[in-house]
């Protein structure tokens, strides 16, 4: 039965997505508010509060407008604590921060929540892609005024990076190995002077960054050897490498919480019932690592079933559900959406659907109805 | 995980109550420096009359050579038990045989570090009494009746620590990655570390709150509570015997023993009748890292000397610089391009690590994280698969313990011992590396050698092992070389040890083997033929001949194909080194013209032989027609006459196309008569069609070298094949055809992969290589692109 419009889309804000530090605003607060160790300069919080707020599990209880109240810290993250350990120390030296994983492991998640909690600022990003400059790197002129007046300080246009040297702060440097090899290196100086120069302008001609900035970039590792990055660059960074979701718990409760968080900012009334996130996870996981639990060999596609994948999946069936069909996410709805994340590039990854299909969901279909509905809705996909 | 049940005022008093006793308890982690500093203090303050140390009591005998100055840690006490009477009913279960009795073994190791050690030298050094407590391993073993059976390794130290679980989950719920983080952070270099009557005060804490949390279901069932039994009555009764009062002796031992319970009615378990054997060994670093298994292991066994050696309260930026550096030499040696500035970032990563961790000075879990972090470049498990093995190098290292020479030995050990020194060998047990020996065995020293590293490789002593020897191959053309490894281990002794049942020197205790080897394999021609080649590389002129008519014997009532077709292998290999060597070989001779008819006779039996077998009759096969070349000693015409029984007789395809291809090699058919058998598959019906993978896999296994003659042929007999069969069948005779092909050379594979392009009409390499042009052509091939161009685009195309 469609819905009726209800869509709020956050309505205060009036913007699809909030950034991290928005979101989470209070938990950041009261995380500050009983912060009282030392920090590194520039740092919103200590690295011990950081590491709290990205892997949640306490509740702080603080003052918000004279009155007290408890606030609980939520987990951001569920990869290994060390993993997050590192990246914070690493944003604390004079190394700049690489996070290198499959695509859909969080990293760029993770990335967020740590310029969020560290800088107060998550939106100085820049997105790594084929046509990026150096330009979007470093700074640009505004043309106009420059034949007008020349180039000086106030016609500068700083990009990103500047910003993010000059107030102190993290810069997000997301799928850095797009880039071409050239752009890559404009870091080089940027790392190790921890300047930029402006030759144009005559006098004030270096901007030098301030305490407290850094840069965390991200990677997919099978992008790594599209534009990887120079050895020069290598030196300048810390890898840390994000693991595809080690057991299917974590995974669940991570589908679990994002999904929970993703309907809400939809304003979506559709339920994902337990078992279906279960049936979800297990899909994704059987298919990726190739193996039912019963120890049943299967294909695997050439795409990377990652735990965002199953979320993105989620989210459609409950989309799906939600304006044509019932209230509630079925394992057909899930049958329906599953195929885009599976076959992707290559139409023969269908193969391995429809092996999985036969081999594995048809024998739980017969005493579980979550399976049975998942089933049968492959079957008609196929069929289709 | 389940909470742990316990509140800590329970276990605050259980500890007080044990600390305030009159008998003063020293809790202790094995190899572990913090521990072993503070206990040898606790001992020069207190002076006790008597020591009692948690080690197998029936070590006691050996104190002297453990603390002799001669000796150097790692060492071990090495102890085992062997069951003569089948007292336990184990035999058969826990050994290969009911008639082989049961033997078991477990190892007790020790470090310059180990506090049982360091409490060792310094009673030694101070003159005071110790008492070695524990119950001797071999008083664990289940009988049969009272269990299913136990393997000999369950009663090394692997189960002698199992209250470690306990301690993992503890420090789990404190928010550790593991007990040895916990350890490190909290007693070895953590708060707890710096003052003695803290650190004994808190690692009792920690242990009652393990002692409580625990099941005394498992305890009973893990042996603790029976060991239990034997320290305190240890304790109580030589308290009582020597008139020594409580507060005047001292107990060492793991700190879960602490909470023994005083009050157990129950005795001891008696020990089994049996042989027992005690001895001090020299140990390796690796053997003592939890690397090697150990369940007691020390997880950087070199990291944790170095602490030891930098002595009482050691600079924790000296260890951790010297840590670091070590890593990164060891890396580059791995191939990683590290460099200095990449150490500076390692140990500030690893302060900072430590400091967020809530850790005043890092440990070695800050240190790996921090290597990972800064030299690292992609996932751990695939690109940090180097410097994860410079980290585990750098943190167990090399270093092998050494015995006093004063130490009782057994003769057979003694005679390994005398042996590698005659013979020049002494250096290869200095270190743990592995030495590559090259042999000439026409030099009297190196042939004495090889006999000697012969005689080990028959007692299995996992000390030698031959990587190209002069007999594995008939036309090697290295008939007197030898290559051996040589890698010496801690294993070395024990192994000697074992074989010292069956006599005093290498020569005897060989001697006994072969004797005892022969006896179960005498009916066997293949067998007792590999035995006597051995017996002639191990120099033992007095069982030759007593091989050699066993050998006869054995020929003569053998009738497997397979066994007598080895045995002629053996025995023509013994014929070629007599020959070079020369000596008398008419024996050989004769038992070798007895093993080839022998083998042909009974190669029709193996004409249907079942399919585990059939790889072996291949082989056999190929031994039996490659016997023939360059002799005319044996009977070919004989062969070719049973191959063709054996073919007309065989009703599996693998082994038809195999004695076919057999007779095509010895040019009694040609490959056009072979072929057409295969394609003859063609006209089958279509189950039969099926085999037809398998008979070319036969085929192309015994016909190697005259199929390239006729190879057309059987590209032809393919192509009707394949033509005959549907697509279905296809897909099933495909796997055992890849099979067949990968039989072939690379050579023999492009000459075959030509014959079908041509056969499809494919000569696209042909034309590509024969282009020949001159340059005045060239130049019109030019004009007449550009014309083609400019008409193209005219019209637009």
């Amino acid at each position: 039965m469609p819905r009726k419009n209800t869509a709020t889309q956050d309505k205060g804000a009036g913007r699809l997505r909030q950034p991290a530090e928005i979101q989470y605003r209070e938990q950041l607060q009261a995380l500050a508010s009983v912060d009282d160790t030392d920090r590194p300069e520039n740092w919103r919080l200590s690295p011990a509060s950081v590491l709290t707020y990205i892997l949640g599990g306490e509740k702080i209880t603080t003052t918000v407008k004279g009155k007290k109240k408890t606030v609980e810290i939520t987990r951001k993250f569920y990869g290994d604590r060390s993993i997050v350990e590192r990246a914070i120390v690493t944003l604390a030296s004079d190394r700049a921060l690489l996070l290198v994983g499959e695509p859909g492991t969080g990293k760029s998640w993770l990335s967020e929540h740590l310029a969020a909690a560290i800088s107060g600022d998550s939106t100085l990003t820049i997105q790594g892609t084929a046509g990026t400059t150096e330009e979007h790197l470093k700074y640009s002129w505004n043309v106009a005024r420059v034949i007008a007046e020349g180039p000086t300080a106030d016609n500068l246009i700083p990009a990103p990076t500047m910003i993010a040297m000059q107030q102190g702060r993290l810069l997000r440097f997301e799928e850095s190995t797009r880039c071409v090899p050239d752009v890559q290196d404009a870091l080089v100086s940027v790392l190790s002077d921890k300047a930029i120069a402006i030759p144009e302008l005559p006098d004030a001609n270096m901007v030098w960054a301030k305490p407290g900035f850094n840069i965390i970039a991200t990677a997919n590792s099978r992008d790594q050897g599209v534009n990887e990055l120079s050895a020069a660059l290598k030196r300048r960074f810390n890898y840390i490498h994000i693991p595809v979701v080690a057991d299917a718990k974590t995974e669940v409760q991570i589908v679990k919480q994002r999904a929970t968080e993703l309907l809400q900012r939809y304003a979506l009334p559709t339920k994902v019932p337990p078992p279906v996130i279960e049936l979800i996870t297990t899909v994704f996981r059987e298919i990726r690592e190739g193996k039912s639990k019963e120890g049943v060999s299967l294909k695997q596609p050439s795409t990377t079933l990652s735990t965002a994948e199953a979320i993105g999946v989620t989210i459609e069936s409950a989309l799906r559900a939600s304006y044509f069909g019932g209230d509630t996410v079925a394992g057909e709805d899930i049958a329906r959406n599953i195929v885009g994340s599976i076959v992707k590039e290559d139409l023969n990854d269908l193969a391995a659907l429809k092996e999985y299909a036969k081999l594995i969901a048809q024998k739980r279909a017969a005493n579980n109805k979550v399976w049975n509905s998942f089933y049968q809705g492959v079957q008609q996909v196929i069929r289709q | 995980m389940t909470a742990l049940p316990w509140d800590a005022q329970a276990v605050r008093q259980a500890a007080d109550t044990v600390l305030a006793e009159a008998l003063y308890w020293f809790p202790v982690r094995h190899h572990s420096p913090a521990a072993a500093r503070h206990l040898a203090a606790a001992i020069e303050r207190r002076k006790p009359k008597v020591i009692f140390i948690e080690a197998p009591a029936d070590a006691q005998a050996l104190l002297p050579y453990i603390v002799d100055k001669k000796t150097r840690p790692p060492i071990a006490v090495y102890s085992s038990y062997r069951d003569d009477d089948n007292t336990l009913g184990l035999a058969g279960i826990a050994s290969p045989a009911a008639e082989i009795p049961p033997r078991f073994s477990s190892w007790y190791p020790m470090t310059t570090y180990s506090p049982e050690y360091v409490a060792l030298k310094t009673a030694a050094r101070l003159g005071l009494e110790v008492v070695l407590m524990d119950l001797p391993h071999h008083a664990l073993i289940e009988p049969a009746n009272a269990a299913a059976g136990q393997a000999a390794e369950d009663t090394t130290t692997l189960n002698r620590y199992p209250e470690d679980q306990l301690y993992q989950r503890l420090a789990q719920e404190a928010g550790f990655r593991d007990w040895d983080e916990a350890w490190d952070s909290l007693f070895e270099f953590g708060e707890y570390s710096a003052d003695l009557s803290r650190f004994r005060k808190e690692l009792a804490t920690f242990c009652a709150a393990a002692r409580l949390g625990s099941d005394p279901a498992r305890l009973a069932a893990d042996g603790t509570l029976a060991r239990e039994r034997f320290m305190w009555r240890t304790i109580t009764n030589t308290l009582k015997t020597r008139k020594i009062e409580a507060a005047e002796a001292m107990v060492v031992c793991g700190g879960f023993h602490l909470f023994l319970d005083r009050q157990d009615p129950q005795p001891p378990p008696g020990l089994p009748a049996g042989s027992t054997f005690n001895a001090v060994m020299p140990y390796s670093f690796f053997q003592i890292s939890a690397l090697s298994g150990y369940g007691a292991g020390n997880r950087a066994p070199r990291f944790y000397q170095v602490v030891w050696e930098l002595g009482a309260n050691p600079d924790p930026d000296e260890w951790l610089s010297r840590h670091v550096v070590d890593i990164i030499k060891q890396a580059r040696r791995e191939g990683e391009q590290v460099s200095s500035a990449d150490a500076i970032s390692i140990a500030q990563h690893a302060r900072m690590l430590a400091s967020l961790r809530g850790r005043a000075h890092a440990i070695l879990d800050d240190i790996e994280d921090a290597v990972f972090s800064c030299c690292c470049k992609g996932d751990p498990a695939a690109e940090g698969r180097y410097l994860q093995r410079a980290i585990d190098q750098v943190n167990i290292g090399k270093k092998l313990g050494k015995v006093t020479p004063d130490a009782p030995r057994l003769p057979l050990v003694e005679d390994f011992f005398h042996q590698l020194s005659v013979l020049g060998l002494q250096d290869t047990v200095e270190q743990e590396s592995r030495i590559t020996v090259k042999l000439d065995k026409r030099q009297d020293t190196q042939r004495h050698q090889s006999v000697f590293l012969h005689r080990l490789r028959y007692l299995q002593i996992p000390f030698c092992r031959l990587v190209e020897g002069s007999t594995d191959k008939l036309a090697s053309g290295t008939l007197f070389k030898e290559v051996w490894h040589i890698k010496w281990s801690p294993e070395v002794e024990p192994a000697l040890i074992e074989n010292n049942l069956y006599g005093d020197t290498l020569e005897a205790a060989v001697f006994s083997r072969l004797k005892d080897r022969l006896a179960g394999v005498s009916k066997l021609a293949g067998p007792t033929c590999r035995q006597l080649r051995q017996a002639v590389d191990m120099e033992l002129p007095a069982m030759v001949e007593k091989l050699e008519l066993a050998c006869e014997q054995a020929i003569a009532q053998d009738e497997r194909y397979v066994s007598l077709s080895t045995a002629l292998h053996e025995l023509q290999m013994l014929q070629r080194h007599a020959i070079y060597q020369h000596q008398a070989h008419e024996v050989i001779d004769k038992l070798i013209e007895s093993a080839f008819d022998r083998a042909c006779f009974a190669l029709p039996n193996s004409a249907n032989a079942p399919e585990e077998e059939q790889q072996e009759v291949i082989d056999a096969l190929r031994i039996v027609s490659e016997a023939l070349l360059g002799t005319e000693q044996l009977d070919q015409a004989l062969f070719i006459h049973q191959v063709q029984h054996a073919a007309a007789i065989s009703e599996i395809p693998f082994l038809q196309g195999a004695l076919l291809g057999m007779l095509a090699e010895l040019r009694v058919i040609s490959i056009e008569e072979s072929s057409q058998a295969l394609a003859g598959f063609a006209q089958q019906p279509a189950e039969r069609q099926l085999a037809a993978g398998d008979f070319l896999d036969g085929m192309l296994a015994t016909c190697r070298t005259s199929i390239m003659l006729g190879a057309d042929h059987l590209v032809n007999a393919m192509q009707v094949l394949l033509r005959a069969v549907d697509e279905e069948s296809f897909l099933i005779m495909l796997p055992r055809m890849r099979i067949a092909f990968k039989r072939l050379h690379a050579a023999q594979l492009d000459s075959i992969a030509g014959l079908v392009a041509g056969y499809l009409g494919l000569e696209e390499s042909k034309q590509l290589t024969r282009l020949e042009t001159s340059v005045k052509a060239a130049a019109l091939f030019a004009q007449i692109d550009k014309k083609v161009a400019a008409i193209m685009q005219e019209w637009e195309l």
